[in-house]
């Protein structure tokens, strides 16, 4: 018993510690991105404050939406538009994906539907929804979803694909329970293709719902974009801009990447 | 007192058995005598001294190519033969480099009337001659993996030609002081972390436990030494300017990165960890107070540079001194109290400097000046007081010149 709960104390230790030190190693991705700053500084100062304002001033005025509150009801609509379509193209995306690797005529199939989706650009998508779905959130959460789908699809399709046919034979052979075939030999291998598609849809989506809404709709980041551009209030812009690579920036390094690194921890004892 | 002249003036005498013995008697002499004569400056005990540039201009040079310099030459010439496997320099060599720098050190005082050609001449050829004996042997290592000590030499060569340029063309010479502080913190960097790959795992090997060992991992090494010289090189080039603000949280940042290569567990809190570990805390927050002072609009360059050379340099100093000092002289490591306790006074010293130059202190400013540089003082002569006889002294083995102790961890104390 009491070797049972220091064996749980040692875990939840290292556990801590590995949790320290990589959130410690965030110094490290500071450090670049404040190099980053120096070279946008150096620009801005020789270009003018009209042209590109400089980080300081972005900062500045980024607080200052902040607290006027007016960033974040503008935010939570842009972030329940993302979310939505990406949920959408995840579940879909994955479990046809998936089905789709089990078989190669399924896959091949598929292949050239997934190149032609992919090499759509998402603007023309856009185009199409708004003449299907007019102003409002149709426009945005589609184009989200046909942009993140493909990108999902062609990563669940791989994880299949690829499942190693001798550890199923293993498997098979110490006669596994079923769900410790998927727990410990399938899920383990699907997810290390599933999750990088996941992180890339995650940031397509981003990306392409403030696009979405710059051109359709009248709230959200995309729309704020729109207005700041209208006033050549460069400032605001390069705000709103920061704004939105800073929170893309928190959901990878503070969640996507450590879970990350959790599934795939397999990998460094394989 | 006939002695004392014989110990130092024979060239049999124990004092010249390794390079690093004269060196960090020197150092450690320096760092308590130029302070002093600094401190009376201000406090107008003594006349401003007639020095090319100015006193300020003496001071800082005196603690960076005096103070720093000395440690660096004591340093390397142990350290390199030790590296490399080559025999250490011939005694006599050895009594002109000391020559050189006492010869700089008066030539700088007596600068005004002098003018600033024969510190110039002393120094430079000081440098010179520490490239010219440890260039080589590190050079036509098979591996070459300590080249980092040449390009950094090389750089502190060209930085210290610059100042004497600077000052004798009649410019100012403050950038220049400025830039060299860069490269001694790169210095420290690439010497720490030959140092404390030896030192933390031989900590971590006495603690036994099955604790990962300590790497300086170099990525992290290199980022930070980069991100130091893009600060040094901006400030230099554009001097005030917002760029060098956010470069300093660039070094700042990276250098707090590299101490995640020193999160080593309960190990951390033994001296032979702790005080580097510090070091490196006190450069990280000096740059980042160099930098958040330039993006804020209150300048605290001078603070934050203090920092730097207080906490970050004459910690490192310390610890390298302290260890290099009693293991290459036979005596084993040094586990008495005055050690940890010379390094608290070092911390507190720079934090009072820091505390006297923010805008926040301007009041008490000259009090923070006498406190840090008194207890800088009482620093270095606690290092004097307790490593004269190792340093001095004959080595209680019957081994040879800079070779190493037994690995005992407890030898005889003197």
């Amino acid at each position: 018993m009491s070797r049972a709960r220091l064996t749980l104390a040692r875990r939840l230790v290292d556990g801590l510690a590995a949790t320290g030190h990589y959130l410690w190693g965030g110094w490290g991705s500071l450090a670049s991105l404040c190099l980053f700053f120096a070279l946008w500084e150096f620009t801005a100062q020789r270009l003018g404050s009209l042209i590109l304002p400089t980080p300081g001033e972005a900062f500045a005025t980024l607080t200052g939406l902040f607290a006027s509150g007016e960033a974040w009801p503008e935010i939570a609509v842009t972030a329940r538009r993302a979310l939505l379509g990406y949920v959408l193209a995840l579940s879909l995306g994955s479990l046809l994906g998936l089905l789709a690797g089990l078989s190669v005529t399924a896959s091949v199939m598929a292949r050239p539907i997934v190149t032609l989706l992919v090499g759509t650009p998402p603007i023309a998508w856009l185009i199409l929804a708004l003449l299907w779905f007019g102003a409002g959130d149709g426009t945005p959460v589609f184009t989200v979803f046909i942009a993140c789908f493909p990108i999902i699809f062609v990563g669940a399709m791989q994880g299949t694909r690829t499942l190693d046919g001798q550890l199923q034979a293993v498997a098979q052979m110490f006669g596994l329970p079923g769900w410790m075939k998927l727990t410990d030999v399938y899920l383990p291998h699907v997810v290390s293709y599933l999750f990088p598609g996941w992180i890339t849809a995650l940031g397509t989506a981003w990306k392409v719902v403030v696009m979405a809404e710059l051109l359709a709709t009248s709230d959200g980041v995309g729309a704020a974009l729109a207005v700041t551009r209208s006033h050549l209030d460069t400032a605001a812009s390069m705000a709103w801009i920061v704004a939105l690579v800073g929170s893309l920036l928190a959901i990878e390094y503070l969640l996507l990447e450590p879970i990350k690194r959790k599934v795939e921890s397999w990998r460094n004892f394989a | 007192m006939n002695r004392l002249f014989d110990r130092i003036f024979q060239t049999g005498a124990p004092v010249w058995l390794c390079p690093f013995r004269p060196f960090f008697l020197l150092t450690a002499a320096h760092g308590v005598l130029a302070m002093a004569a600094w401190i009376a400056f201000l406090s107008g005990l003594l006349p401003l001294p007639d020095v090319a540039g100015g006193a300020v201009v003496w001071h800082a040079h005196e603690m960076l190519f005096g103070f720093a310099m000395a440690s660096i030459v004591g340093f390397l010439l142990t350290a390199v033969p030790e590296f490399t496997g080559l025999p250490s320099i011939p005694r006599r060599r050895l009594q002109v480099l000391v020559a050189l720098w006492l010869g700089g050190r008066l030539a700088f005082t007596f600068s005004g009337a002098l003018t600033a050609w024969p510190a110039a001449l002393c120094d430079l050829a000081l440098l010179l001659t520490l490239i010219a004996s440890v260039a080589g042997p590190i050079w036509h290592q098979p591996d070459r993996r300590h080249v980092a000590f040449i390009y950094n030499l090389l750089a502190l060569l060209a930085v210290h030609a610059g100042f004497y340029v600077a000052l004798l063309g009649g410019h100012d010479p403050m950038p220049w002081l400025r830039l060299s502080i860069g490269v001694l913190m790169a210095l420290i960097i690439v010497a720490l972390s030959r140092i404390s790959m030896r030192l933390v795992n031989d900590v971590l090997e006495a603690q036994g436990g099955e604790s990962a060992p300590y790497l300086a991992r170099p990525p992290r090494r290199n980022l930070a030494i980069f991100a130091i010289a893009a600060y040094s090189a901006g400030e230099f080039l554009l001097p005030g300017h917002a760029v060098a603000g956010w470069l300093a949280l660039a070094a700042a940042a990276a250098i707090a990165n590299l101490l995640n290569d020193w999160h080593v567990g309960r190990a951390l809190c033994q001296r032979w960890v702790l005080i580097p570990y510090l070091g490196y805390v006190c450069m990280a927050l000096g740059y980042a107070l160099i930098g958040l002072g330039r993006l804020s609009g209150m300048e605290m360059t001078s603070a934050g540079e203090h920092l730097l050379v207080v906490g970050a340099l004459g910690l490192a100093v310390l610890i390298v001194m302290a260890v290099a000092g009693r293991m290459h002289s036979g005596w084993g490591l040094d586990h008495r109290g005055w050690l940890p306790l010379g390094a608290l006074l070092f911390v507190l010293a720079a934090l009072a400097r820091v505390g006297a130059g923010t805008p926040y202190a301007a009041a008490a400013a000259t009090a923070g000046l006498q406190a840090a540089a008194m207890l800088w003082i009482v620093g270095w002569s606690l290092y004097l007081a307790y490593s004269l006889k190792p340093l001095s002294g004959p080595r209680p083995d019957d081994r040879g010149g800079c070779d190493e102790a037994a690995p005992v961890v407890e030898a005889a104390t003197p």
